[in-house]
C-alpha cells in the first residue's frame, strides 16, 4: 500500500475520504491549512478530533501538519482578482500539500472533494486548481452525494465533530468564479511571488 | 441602523448587518482603530481587528464577531461604534405581556 498526504478541512467530507483510504491500508499523513484569522479555532480543533477518532479506529499515527494559510489569503486578497479567490486558494493548498508529501515520502495527494458541491469543486475549477501540482490526486468521494457522505460520517463517528459550531471562511469572495481557465489563473499568479509564499508557509509548518 | 446581532450560518459567531448598507472607507477605519490601539490585519477588501473578540469588517459595513458569546459580541460592537461612529443597533422589540 502507498503513503499519501490528505488535505483535512474540519468539514464532513475529508474524514470520510480519509476513512476509505485508511480502510484500504494506505499510510496517511494529514495536512491542515490554517485559515486564521479568516476563520476561528474551530476547523483546527475539529481536524484534531477527527484524527483522534480515525487513529483509534485504524491504529495508525497519522501525523498532522498545520500550515499557516492566513498570510497567503491576505496576499491573494490584496493582489489578485477576488473573483478567482477560491481557485487560487486551492492552488496554494495543493502546492503546500505536495511539499509536505515530498518531505514525508508520500506518493499521492488526497482530498474529500465531491463534484459540484461548492464553487471550488466544479470541473473547470478542479482542473485549474490541480494543474499546480504533479503528484496524482485521489478523491475517494468524487461521485458521492452529500447524503451518502453524511451517512458514512455518522457511522464512523466524525459527523458530530464536523457539525460543531464554527465561523465560515471569511476569505470566500461574494461571487466566486465557478468557471476558470488556466491562462487567467496564471496571469493572476504573475502578480505575486508564489514560490516565496509557499516557502514561507512550509518554513512555518508545525507537526501536531 | 444596525440590525440586532444574529448567529452566523455555522453558529460560531455573531454578525451585525447595516440596513441600509453602511459603506465604510476601510483605510480610515484602519487608521481610527490603530489610533485606538487596536491591532488590525488589512486584507484590502476587509479588515480583521482584535477587540474582546476578533471582528471582520467588510466594506459594506458588515461585521462578524468571532465569538459564540452574544455578550462579548455586543460589547465589541459598542466599542467599535464608539471608535468609528457607526450607526446604533436597532432597539430590542418589546416582548408581549403574555396575556394574548
Amino acid at each position: 500500500m502507498a503513503r499519501g498526504a490528505m488535505l483535512m478541512s474540519g468539514g464532513i467530507d475529508s474524514p470520510v475520504a480519509l476513512h476509505y483510504l485508511l480502510r484500504q491500508g494506505h499510510e496517511m499523513v494529514a495536512v491542515h491549512m490554517d485559515n486564521r484569522p479568516f476563520t476561528d479555532d474551530s476547523p483546527l480543533s475539529k481536524v484534531v478530533d477527527h484524527l483522534a477518532v480515525l487513529r483509534e479506529r485504524y491504529h495508525q499515527p497519522i501525523p498532522l501538519y498545520l500550515l499557516p494559510h492566513g498570510p497567503t489569503q491576505v496576499t491573494l486578497m490584496r493582489s489578485t482578482d477576488r473573483h478567482f479567490g477560491c481557485v487560487l486558494c486551492r492552488r496554494f493548498m495543493w502546492r503546500s500539500a505536495e511539499r509536505i508529501a515530498a518531505r514525508e515520502g508520500a506518493s499521492f495527494l488526497a482530498t474529500g472533494e465531491a463534484l459540484g458541491q461548492v464553487a471550488s469543486q466544479t470541473l473547470s475549477n478542479i482542473r485549474s486548481a490541480t494543474a499546480s501540482v504533479h503528484l496524482p490526486i485521489v478523491r475517494p468521494l468524487i461521485g458521492f452525494d452529500k447524503q451518502e457522505i453524511e451517512r458514512v460520517a455518522k457511522s464512523i463517528g466524525t459527523y458530530s465533530i464536523s457539525t460543531r459550531p464554527g465561523v465560515c471562511c471569511q476569505a470566500v469572495p461574494d461571487r466566486p468564479a465557478t468557471r476558470s481557465n488556466l491562462v487567467q489563473i496564471l496571469k493572476e499568479e504573475d502578480r505575486i511571488d508564489v514560490d516565496e509564499m509557499i516557502d514561507d508557509c512550509i518554513r512555518k509548518a508545525q507537526i501536531l | 441602523m444596525y440590525r440586532r446581532l444574529r448567529l452566523c450560518s455555522n453558529h460560531g459567531g455573531y454578525e451585525a448587518v447595516a440596513d441600509p448598507p453602511n459603506r465604510l472607507d476601510l483605510r480610515s477605519v484602519r487608521t481610527a482603530l490603530e489610533g485606538a490601539g487596536i491591532p488590525v490585519v488589512d486584507a484590502r477588501v476587509m479588515l480583521i481587528a482584535t477587540l474582546e473578540s476578533e471582528v471582520t469588517i467588510s466594506r459594506a459595513g458588515r461585521l462578524l464577531f468571532k465569538t459564540p458569546d452574544p455578550g462579548v459580541a455586543e460589547r465589541s460592537f459598542e466599542r467599535l461604534r464608539g471608535i468609528l461612529g457607526l450607526p446604533p443597533m436597532e432597539p430590542v422589540e418589546p416582548t408581549g405581556s403574555g396575556s394574548g
